[in-house]
């Protein structure tokens, strides 16, 4: 048996020191990414810390905050009734990601931790994969990559981050409350996200032992219009090939302020500044939609698998701005 | 008492026999068997695709928790060749250092435990001296072999009216290697007893298990006995002698004890066999009103280096349409991949998409309806001998589909139809099926309460084989369907044939009416010799038989129950042997038909995004006499779903350098789920088929097959992009 330890703490400081104090330590939430990489033997933790028990799960509304617990569940996040009021697009963004039984199980923290889908890092019989052995190479550029990146990509590593919530966070602004030994520090999402230069094996901010608790969403201004577009090969429980988070406030036909963020392109969940400056104050016209994906979506790194995806990527866009605000 | 009286649709709704068995959890597959003392195997694969293994390192897994034995080609036991069954089955596993594929067994881990198995497995350490791999169906050095079964085909002069045809479409249709993927996990529990041999089993035909295993163990037939009782699906994955089933074998002799050998999903990928990918060539000559003048289609499709496959893509062009003038080619190309093998529809599911889509081409270039045109180049009699069909209904197929799916309210202008972001099209496909049928036994045995009970060695691999035998037997013995006991997937019964080629009905149910008959003819006999008997002067061709009674026909109270004719000389039951051979097409004068069929899609295609939705389906079959329509319109249904895999999504995907299947997952390897299935109208047609007593015309396959080309056609009618190849995906869509 390939044995490792297990431990279910009841606080909070001793799961972060039990990790911290273990290199081969790995935190368990809803188990639905670390435990299927363990038996693919990607993962080989020799200590797995459950926080499942620890009282991080709940949403709270706090003013214009709506404070998400780590490990609150995808589907209960998706049941809170501030979210779906005021952030309807978050709601369609978990609701169109895995599968029922998946999102009962799986956490809002491990849901921004989930690592590529990429099968070449999921296969540990493949040599070349620098997210898995740095140095090693990259499988995936010369392959049939249909479901990695064009933005944020290069011969290193096209790996795609696959998380639905996470475009719709990082569109939102949403914050990230962190905790290690060291104390506790907040990170925008926008800035949690590391690009994969030639470290791909680096995916973001956290430290080993430091532990999400919690997520600050930002609510929207009442009234905004959103959506959350997700274009895959199959009608359900695949990720998106392309994928589109918006919401708009609108002065009549005039938009006064757009947030936009785009997924199933980006090596990271991709923020449209770009995008969101073209439509700022612009009327809600076709023109000034492509206008606004040309900005979302250029110098792609493409590789004939998805060479399709810049131009589907920016129709997306342009699909989800037409529908919200028609 | 013959042939059988009842009509054209026999039991419309009768429940699985089955099927409470299976929702409580008592049918038992070969993964739930466990025996005393069992051992668990875990196999290790190769990483390259061609090649030798220089060291084979198998100290640490030696040493590893719980392990009993590690066996490679360094201490494997010699086995005798595999007979072929119909098909190849591949050698012995482990017998030398050599590579054909990425993915071939290299050794066999048994352990106390599964966990422990497997991460033994893991510790194994290989080396290999790599050679260049072929991997490319068009690599001009790989082997190709023209003509592999004698079956090429030449009628007419079809270079002459090619060049004469005022009309020629000449196009190549491609399709993708796809996996059959079973949701039951393959599992082979090997258990020895001195030299005679157990085996718990998931195969599609235990006959052959233990024909293959017995020859390469070197024991008697009779010393291996195969159980598969139920089996989680198939799809074809089932027809031959895998080698994990040595290899369980081998690993129990080793170690002395039972040993369970499952395979994983991904071990699944490459261990069972894929549908070949394929590339047909297409030429079609026509006049200009649309009428066939010549047919050429050639096909190439892939073969293991070690292995054979009957996958005839082309053969469809020589039964489905009319045509003075037919040319037929298949050819096989040898590559350093996985086994290919038997898939729901091998050959026709492939050689029908080229076939339809070519046919729709020639629609649209002489203008004429595409449901038109089939009528128009309806075979009414076989093409190639020009004799009159078994049965054949496919005209019936596409005028009833047609009007169940409202055809007359297409607009024959691409892209004419939309709503709002979404254009509509229409599509339609035929189908014109193989027939297939091999020899049968069965056991009938009528006991002295006057049920009955059946046996048979095959198997029933959910299709619902055990309830339309039931059916079967009830009414040939006069009896409730709750009366007959159905015996199945048992090597001790009689020898039955594959679960396969759609070819069990027809074979078993041939089998069971040869049963049925003989022992009524016994019960008759036995009657006579009793002088008190109301039948004693009763000639059998006069007896009929219904509930449970025989009697004079025509005088229903002069008679005697079966249980009471056991009675009377003192039986405990009393049992006949029934088997069957297909019938002879020259001796009947007539060709045997399979099932036929039609298939109307309607698609909506995203203008922009070029999303393909399917929003709904008819299929209409001629399945000659439907035993059970409940389970027909399943099977339908089923096949339904994996012709809309095949089109939309099963891509079975090599990584070129590797030779590894790249996507040997659920994860990765997309078949429908619900949201993809639209809503879809089932329906049968035809009148019983004349080559065989019962009527019947295996359907097991066809509803997969036409639903590609129809999606296909549909999408071309929507876009006015005619996509060649399979799956067709929404890069290729967008506009
Ligand atoms: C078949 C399938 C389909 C899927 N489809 C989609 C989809 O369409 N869209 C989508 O967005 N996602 C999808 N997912 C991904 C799924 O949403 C994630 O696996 C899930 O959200 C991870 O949450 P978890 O609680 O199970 O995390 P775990 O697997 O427990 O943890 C994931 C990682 O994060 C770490 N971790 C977890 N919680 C914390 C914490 N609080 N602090 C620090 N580290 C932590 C763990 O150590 C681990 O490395 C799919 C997954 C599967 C298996
Ligand atoms: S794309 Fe990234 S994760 Fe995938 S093989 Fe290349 S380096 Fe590894």
């Amino acid at each position: 048996m390939r044995e490792f330890r297990y431990e279910r703490p009841s606080t909070v400081a001793e799961a972060i020191s039990a990790v911290a104090g273990d290199p081969d330590a790995d935190f368990l939430a809803g188990g639905t990414t670390e435990v299927d990489l363990m038996k693919d033997g990607v993962f080989h933790p020799d200590l797995l810390v459950d926080i499942t028990r620890l009282p991080l799960r709940g949403v709270r509304k706090n003013g214009t905050m709506l404070q998400v617990g780590a490990l609150t569940t995808m589907e209960e996040l998706a049941a809170d009734r501030t979210l779906i009021e005021r952030a309807p697009f978050v709601r369609e963004a978990l609701l169109l990601g895995a599968s029922t039984q998946l999102r009962n199980m799986a956490t809002i923290g491990g849901n921004l931790l989930q690592r590529t889908r990429c099968r070449y890092f999921r296969d540990p019989a493949v040599p070349a994969c620098n997210k898995r052995e740095p140095g090693s190479g990259c499988e995936a550029v010369a392959s049939v990559a249909r479901m990695h990146a064009i933005l944020g990509a290069s011969r290193d590593c096209i790996a795609l981050h696959a998380s639905d919530l996470a475009v719709a966070l990082v569109a939102l602004d949403a914050v990230v409350h962190l905790q290690s030994e060291d104390g506790e520090r907040t990170v925008p999402l926008t800035q949690f996200y590391l690009m994969p230069g030639d470290t791909p094996n680096r995916e973001n901010v956290l430290r080993h032992g430091e532990l999400i608790t919690a997520i600050d969403l930002p609510l929207p201004p009442e009234g905004i219009r959103s959506t959350y577009l997700k274009v895959r090969d199959r009608a359900s429980y695949e990720f998106a090939l392309t994928s589109a988070a918006v919401a708009l406030t609108m002065d009549g036909s005039v938009i006064t302020e757009a947030r936009i963020a785009m997924g199933g392109v980006g090596t990271i969940p991709w923020r449209g500044f770009e995008a969101e400056e073209v439509l700022r104050n612009a009327p809600a016209t076709p023109d000034a939609f492509r206008s606004a994906a040309e900005g979302m979506i250029h110098d792609p790194y493409v590789v004939p698998g998805t060479a399709f995806k810049v131009e589907l990527a920016k129709r997306t866009l342009v699909r989800a701005l037409t529908e919200v605000t028609s | 008492m013959t042939t059988i009286q009842q009509p054209r649709i026999l039991g419309p709704g009768v429940n699985r026999v089955d099927g409470p068995l299976k929702v409580t959890g008592q049918a038992r597959y070969p993964n739930d068997f466990s025996l005393p003392g069992m051992a668990f195997a875990a196999v290790v694969r190769s990483t390259i695709p061609s090649g030798r293994i220089t060291r084979l390192d198998t100290t640490a897994a030696g040493k590893s928790a719980g392990v009993l034995e590690v066996i490679t080609h360094e201490n494997a036991d010699h086995l005798d060749e595999a007979p072929a069954t119909f098909i190849k089955n591949p050698q012995a596993p482990l017998q030398n250092d050599v590579i054909r594929y990425y993915g071939q067994y290299i050794a066999v881990v048994v352990a106390d435990t599964q966990q422990n198995a497997t991460a033994a497995a893991d510790l194994i350490e290989v080396e290999y001296e790599r050679r260049e791999a072929l991997l490319d169906p068009h690599d001009p050095r790989a082997e190709r072999i023209k003509d592999p079964w004698g079956e090429d085909t030449a009628w007419g002069d079809v270079r002459t009216a090619l060049k004469r045809a005022p009309v020629m479409i000449d196009q190549t249709y491609t399709t993708s290697d796809n996996t059959n993927n079973p949701l039951g996990l393959f599992t082979t529990l090997a258990a020895w007893d001195g030299d005679t041999l157990t085996l718990h089993d998931s195969n599609q035909w235990p006959n052959m298990v233990q024909l293959v295993v017995s020859s390469m163990f070197g024991v008697p037939k009779d010393a291996v006995r195969v159980l598969t009782p139920f089996v989680g699906g198939g799809f074809g994955a089932g027809l031959r002698c895998w080698s994990h089933i040595p290899l369980a074998v081998m690993a129990a002799r080793h170690v002395g004890r039972p040993v369970k050998l499952e395979l994983t999903r991904p071990e699944m990928f490459t261990g069972l066999g894929h549908r070949t990918s394929s590339v047909n060539w297409l030429k079609l000559g026509a006049t200009r009103d649309g009428r066939l003048t010549a047919i050429e289609h050639e096909s190439l499709t892939t073969l293991p280096m070690d292995g054979d496959e009957y996958e005839p893509c082309s053969s469809v062009s020589t039964w489905s349409y009319a045509s003075p003038n037919v040319t037929t080619r298949d050819q096989q190309v040898r590559l350093n991949i996985p086994w290919t093998n038997f898939m729901r529809a091998p050959g026709d599911s492939q050689g029908n998409f080229a076939l339809e889509s070519a046919i729709d081409e020639l629609a649209w270039e002489v203008g004429l309806d595409p449901l038109e045109i089939r009528l128009l180049n309806y075979a009414e009699v076989d093409p190639k001998t020009g004799r009159p069909w078994s049965s054949n209904a496919l005209r019936q197929c596409l005028e009833v589909g047609a009007r169940r799916f409202g055809w007359s309210q297409r607009n024959p202008e691409i892209g004419s139809m939309r709503d709002g972001h979404e254009l509509i099209g229409y599509g339609v496909a035929g189908v014109s099926f193989f027939w297939y049928q091999q020899p049968c036994a069965a056991r009938v045995i009528v006991r002295g309460d006057g049920s009955a009970y059946v046996r048979s060695a095959v198997t029933d691999i959910g299709t619902g084989t055990y309830t339309i035998m039931a059916q079967l037997a009830a009414q040939l013995l006069g009896l409730d369907v709750e009366q007959v006991e159905m015996q199945l997937g048992d090597t001790e019964m009689p020898a039955g044939t594959a679960a396969g080629g759609s070819g069990l009905t027809a074979a078993l149910g041939s089998a069971v009416h040869d049963a049925c008959g003989r022992l009524i003819q016994k019960f008759v006999e036995l009657a006579k010799t009793d002088p008190f008997s109301p039948l004693a002067d009763v000639p059998y061709e006069q007896v009929e038989v219904s509930e449970g009674r025989l009697y004079r026909r025509g005088e229903p109270t002069r008679g005697e129950s079966l249980a009471r004719i056991l009675a009377v000389h003192g039986l405990d039951e009393m049992a006949a042997d029934g088997d069957s051979t297909p019938n002879s097409p020259d001796e009947l004068g007539m060709t045997p038909a399979g099932a036929r069929g039609a298939r109307f899609v309607e698609v909506r295609i995203d203008e922009d995004l070029g999303r393909i939705r399917l929003a709904r389906i008819v299929t209409v079959n001629d399945g000659g006499r439907i035993l059970n329509e409940k389970l027909a319109r399943s099977q339908i249904l089923g096949g339904t779903v994996g012709g809309i895999g095949m089109a939309l999504f099963e891509d079975t995907v090599t990584d070129m350098d590797t030779g590894r299947i790249a996507n040997a997952t659920f994860g990765d390897y997309l078949i429908p789920v619900n949201a993809d299935v639209p809503d879809v109208h089932i329906e049968f047609v035809g009148e019983p088929d004349a080559f065989n007593p019962i009527g019947v015309k295996g359907i097991g396959e066809i509803g997969l097959v036409g639903v590609a080309p129809a999606i296909a056609n549909a999408i071309f009618h929507a876009t006015g992009k005619r996509i060649r190849s399979l799956p067709i995906t929404l890069d290729e869509v967008m506009g």
